[in-house]
């Protein structure tokens, strides 16, 4: 009796995980292939989610059709969900542009000035969309290889030229296994929204 | 009228004369010439709408051309593209290590280590084929090669995918999740998590997973039915003892009773993984120590000193109907697990049991038997520098003395990349004294994932 229970049970179980599987089907189902994610969530969902268990892949390690199949075999291993696979997709996507080596001409002079500029978002806002997630609230970093913006001799320590070059270009710092993406991985930030986050960075994190 | 008056008015007329006719022929000469400008001009100015009209003509040929560049560079461009976005991907992921091996006592010996191609092939958001190879070269210089897993992935939407084949067992995270030598901070596996240890390595059979959501956390689950494992036997003092659990995905369910399983994971924090996993079902005993099958067993000569006391009453060999005598055995396995990152720091630990239950009946009847693993292993990336220290410790527990071992490890990482690490192991062991288990071992390995 108890041997039919536990088969009934079973039987049960399986036909309840095919009946979910099968009326979540099409709900939020890619339209288009690959569907645009939203790179600024994908940041976060690669911060939080890929050094879990393995060091997190700099995005320029692999190409763009490269990355597709390395999503979603990720969307597997890690459980991820379809928005979350796409918006890591494009972020990837997005920050494994090669990193120039040609100088930006930093114009404007003082960064706070230029983040009164009205098209440009406030320092803390794209600290909080973009920055946010590698280097976290308190400016230590959150992920392996993200440098600490506290420390005297950190980032900060360098010019306002210096730091918007590294931003807009992406960096590597020293000893570390990876890079930061061009502008973090947001490609929609504006010179003027790096100059203001620089100047949110000194008044934050500055010694 | 005097003849004065009529000379004086010749004279003015002549005079008059004189002056009008030099102007007149001036006239004439200023007239000639003004004609011949006009003539030039207008001769000029026939030239420059003729060679407008031909710029004109030009041009547009021009134009038409212009437009057949615009559109093969258009066509070119999209096939340029091609490549980036087809509806059919091939990818080839994996891993390979090669290292040094050294255990307490005797000679160290390098190693070939392991060459693990993952090869994926995808239709656009819906399929994916995922199969990893391991090529591994043994003792005697042989390549073996064996199938981690091979499944079908069917998308069915951002919360579900069901999967088909042989896949890594979901119990669990070490098997299914961080086994690449790319990906273990140690040099090994953490005690009773390798292969035919007390957690389970594969499963063949049909699972959905995925993630979700649920209120501000998010959640990751699988669940599973399989042709579950088999067991090993041995035969010793007299009687049968459950030696081992062969617990790689098998095609074929000799007992023909399914195992169910799966795992749920939350993440309360970013950087904070807690899962907790099971399966239940039933295994059969299908081998016997030592080589071949309980049926293979009493029609094999070699196996007579172990077997010459086995009950004659055992079927007939030559039917192969042996296995049949065995008894299904239950089959439960619990397990939990976490992983906490701050910053440079990671822990994670695990733990996992797995009990097979007792046989009255068969062959190889037998008490059951319990094998019990966990580990938990902390290491740290220096900042600014690619050096990571790690320790683990282990513990592995089974019904065999001479299996049992607790183990502490240190180890030192080099980051060459993200994705290339260079490892220096060292394994404090202890076990049953005499025995392998009691031995320490030192590693060296240089591990790729690609």
């Amino acid at each position: 009796m108890k041997t039919i229970a536990k088969f009934r049970f079973r039987i049960l179980f399986t036909i309840s995980v095919l009946l979910f599987a099968l009326s979540t089907q099409g709900l939020l189902f890619a339209a288009n292939y690959p569907e645009r994610g939203d790179p600024v969530a994908g940041a976060r969902v690669w911060a939080d989610n890929c050094s879990r268990c393995h060091n997190a892949r700099d995005p320029a390690d692999l190409r763009d059709d490269q990355w597709i199949s390395t999503a979603f075999h990720m969307r597997m291993r890690a459980g991820l969900t379809g928005q979350q696979t796409r918006d890591v997709l494009t972020f990837m996507q997005d920050s494994n542009v090669p990193i120039s080596v040609e100088p930006l001409v930093f114009a404007g002079g003082a960064a706070a000035k230029a983040a009164e500029s009205a098209d440009a978002l406030s320092g803390s806002a794209v600290f909080a969309q973009t920055c946010i997630a590698c280097h976290g609230s308190n400016g230590k970093g959150t992920v392996p290889g993200a440098p600490d913006f506290t420390r005297s001799d950190g980032p900060l320590s360098q010019s306002d030229e210096t730091i918007f070059q590294h931003v807009k270009l992406g960096f590597k710092s020293p000893g570390s296994a990876m890079a930061m993406p061009p502008k973090g991985g947001n490609m929609s930030l504006t010179d003027n929204d790096i100059k203001a986050v620089i100047a949110f960075l000194r008044e934050t994190f500055g010694q | 009228m005097s003849t004065v008056d009529k000379s004086w008015r010749l004279c003015m007329l002549t005079c008059l004369l004189a002056i009008i006719l030099p102007l007149s022929a001036n006239a004439d000469e200023k007239y000639d010439l003004l004609q011949q400008q006009v003539d030039a001009l207008q001769q000029q100015l026939k030239q420059v709408q003729e060679a407008l009209q031909q710029y004109q003509e030009d041009m547009s040929v021009k134009e038409g051309q212009v437009e057949q560049v615009v559109t093969q560079l258009k066509r070119d461009v999209a096939a340029a593209e091609e490549w980036k976005n087809p509806d059919t991907l091939i990818h080839m992921a994996g891993y390979a290590d090669v290292g040094y091996s050294s255990v307490s006592g005797e000679d160290g010996s390098f190693g070939a280590g392991r060459f693990a191609p993952i090869f994926h092939y995808q239709y656009r958001d819906k399929v994916m084929l995922e199969t990893e190879l391991e090529f591994q070269l043994n003792d005697a210089g042989e390549t073996n090669v064996e199938m981690e897993y091979m499944t079908i992935d069917y998308f069915l939407n951002d919360y579900v995918a069901l999967v088909g084949g042989l896949f890594l067992s979901p119990v669990g995270q070490f098997r299914q999740n961080l086994h690449p030598s790319w990906i273990n901070k140690f040099a090994s596996a953490p005690l009773g998590f390798g292969h035919d240890g007390a957690a389970p390595t594969s499963e063949v059979g049909l699972q959905a997973r995925g993630g979700f959501q649920l209120g501000g956390m998010y959640t990751n689950y699988s669940a599973y039915i399989s042709n579950g494992p088999e067991l090993n036997s041995t035969f010793e003092d007299g009687e049968y003892e459950l030696e081992g659990i062969s617990s790689g995905g098998k095609a074929t369910d000799v007992d023909g009773k399914k195992v169910f399983g799966g795992r749920f994971g939350i993440l309360p924090l970013p950087h904070l993984e807690i899962g907790i996993s099971a399966a239940t079902g039933k295994a059969t005993v299908t081998v016997l120590e030592g080589g071949g099958t309980p049926h293979a067993a009493l029609t094999e000569a070699e196996f007579s000193p172990v077997f010459g006391s086995l009950p004659k009453n055992v079927g007939d060999p030559e039917e192969g109907s042996d296995l049949h005598a065995e008894q299904a055995r239950d089959y439960d396995v619990f397990g939990m697990d976490f992983v906490w990152g701050l910053g440079s720091f990671k822990l994670r630990g695990e733990y996992i049991k797995t009990k097979i239950g007792a046989a009255t009946e068969g062959i190889t009847a037998s008490p059951g038997a319990t094998w019990e693993a966990w580990y938990t292993q902390l290491s740290y990336l220096i900042p600014q520098t690619r050096i990571e220290p790690v320790i683990r410790y282990g513990d592995f527990n089974s019904p065999h003395a001479s299996q049992d071992q607790t183990q502490w490890g240190l180890g030192i990482n080099y980051l060459i990349s993200s994705n290339v690490i260079a490892k220096l192991s060292y394994e404090f062991n202890d076990g049953e004294s005499g025995t392998r288990a009691d031995t320490d071992r030192f590693m060296f390995q240089l591990a790729y994932g690609f």
